[in-house]
């Protein structure tokens, strides 16, 4: 009889830190002369987790997402990945903003191949791998055109293949489709799914929308104020798709998250 | 839009045609107000003899020379007060001095120093330039949006990467439009230091008209000149949509 694997037993929400590929502890942010924007905020996450943030604008998720990215550095408290404390800016995190933020005066293949071309000389091998990501994406024909001749879902797209093309372990995501029209949103998460999955990505993905964080997350978590108030895993066996969107299980889980940040939700009285 | 092509032109013409008419109608003195016929006449004269040309290249090269040290002299300042905070602040006050300084009045003691010449009207041209490309490009440097900087960041650039491959192209646009006005201003410059410095040249030939009182051949002067900065105004126009072809919507041709 084998050894039971204590990871069987534990908790399943919040793993422990020697799992996690990206943690959070006690990690407090403050602007100076201001009241602290993060406060003593716990976050873990385990390798392949798809981890949405939800909150209202202003309540320090994107700063949390800096932190997290080591573009800022708490003032308390530390981010550690794979354990080892974060001094600035890591290469094993790919970072995609709110905006799309390429670089208008390149053609969009060698905006993807910017954090390569930044390192060291680009190898056709790179272009290929490149050109395979963009048409991963769904852009295969758009290499050669440069960002301002796309429309927003095509910049969108690009970003995303410029945030993949060096194979991060780790992806932090600052609303990234907010600015989008709902169905090229809805097409852009099924292909984040895809591509995450496919290879196995840490995301920690930041949102104020409830829909679109229980419908791409592993595990949701909710930001008031600066603090983490509540977390939940996403338990939508063999729901993953279109339809999910629309099973009772679904609503149910938005629904919760919406009472745990105060919203009264005319559905659920 | 075709409309005004045509219309544009035909003004230009009938501008002209009630010129020579009034001037023949009020029978006023040649020399005071020459008619455009006159004008076009010994336009046409000094360029088939050939005697204008060596004005035109004199003033030519002054302007291009002016322009080339006095930009990049502006653009180079630019990147140091651009990336070094302290130097800005600490230089600003001068750098905003000498411009209130009017050049043009420098002149005289430019001619102690470099001489008659072209010399002089190449510093006095060239000063004129520096202006308006080390603020346009200190500006420029400053336009990158947040989140590409730290999008840099994150990639791990270094400083001089951020500067060549997101600053500097970032302010591309903005530095260019500082190049449009400098090549207006350096053509000014060129010709009004020839009004001191002397010698040969565009300026230079309108204060010697002057002196002769022809005024049909300053007028002929005129043209040329203006002709000449149209000139260069396009090529820097072609130049700025080269480099900014990205920056342009919709498809590609």
């Amino acid at each position: 009889m084998a050894a039971p694997k204590p990871r069987q037993t534990g908790w399943p929400i919040m793993p422990t830190d020697a799992a996690s590929f990206l943690s959070i502890e006690q990690v407090t942010y403050a602007y100076p002369g201001e009241r602290p924007t993060v406060e003593r905020a716990d976050l873990a996450l385990t390798p392949g987790a798809f981890h949405c943030l939800v909150g209202r604008s202003g309540c320090g998720k994107t700063t949390l997402l800096k932190l997290a990215a080591g573009l800022l550095l708490p003032t308390a408290g530390s981010v550690r990945i794979k354990g080892e404390p974060l001094a600035g800016p890591s290469q094993k995190i790919g970072f995609v903003f709110q905006t799309p933020s390429l670089l208008e005066w390149l053609p969009v293949l060698d905006n993807v191949l910017l954090p390569i071309s930044l390192k060291r000389r680009v190898r056709p091998a790179d272009r290929g791998t490149a050109r395979e990501l963009l048409a991963l994406v769904g852009i295969g024909d758009y290499g050669h055109r440069y960002p301002r001749q796309l429309s927003g879902g095509q910049q969108s797209r690009a970003a995303l293949a410029r945030a993949l093309v060096t194979a991060p372990p780790a992806l932090l995501m600052d609303e990234p489709f907010a600015a989008l029209d709902a169905m090229t949103r809805e097409e852009l998460q099924d292909d984040l799914l895809r591509l995450t999955r496919e290879r196995g990505t840490t995301v920690l993905f930041v949102t104020h929308d409830i829909a679109e964080a229980v419908y791409l997350g592993t595990d949701v978590s909710v930001m008031e104020q600066g603090r983490i108030r509540f977390s939940l895993p996403v338990d939508l066996p063999g729901l993953k798709g279109a339809e999910s969107r629309y099973h009772p299980r679904f609503t149910k889980l938005c629904h919760e998250i919406r009472a745990a940040m105060g919203l009264r939700s005319e559905a659920a009285a | 839009m075709n409309a005004v092509r045509i219309l544009s032109p035909t003004l230009l013409l009938v501008f002209g045609l009630a010129w020579e008419a009034g001037v023949h109608l009020t029978g006023v003195s040649p020399i005071v107000v020459p008619p455009p016929s006159a004008v076009l006449a010994v336009l046409w004269d000094g360029l088939v003899q050939g005697w204008l040309w060596q004005h035109v290249w004199i003033t030519g090269l002054e302007t291009v020379l002016g322009f080339a040290l006095g930009a990049t002299i502006g653009f180079l300042c630019g990147l140091v007060l651009g990336e070094v905070d302290f130097l800005r602040r600490l230089l600003w006050p001068y750098v905003l001095a000498s411009q209130l300084v009017p050049k043009l009045a420098l002149g005289p003691i430019f001619i102690i120093w470099f001489g008659f010449g072209l010399t002089a009207t190449v510093v006095i041209t060239a000063l004129i330039c520096f202006f308006p490309l080390l603020e346009n490009t200190i500006t420029g440097l400053q336009s990158a949006p947040p989140e590409k900087r730290d999008l840099f960041r994150m990639l791990g650039a270094t400083r001089l990467q951020t500067l060549l491959r997101l600053k500097i192209p970032s302010g591309l646009p903005i530095i260019m439009s500082g190049v449009r006005v400098a090549i207006v201003l350096a053509l000014v410059g060129a010709v009004v230091g020839e009004f001191i410095s002397g010698g040969k040249g565009l300026g230079a030939s309108i204060i010697a008209a002057q002196g002769m009182m022809d005024s049909t051949l300053m007028f002929a002067l005129f043209i040329l000149i203006t002709l000449m900065g149209m000139l260069f105004y396009q090529i820097v126009v072609l130049a700025e949509r080269w480099l900014l072809r990205g920056w342009q919507k919709g498809n590609e041709q």
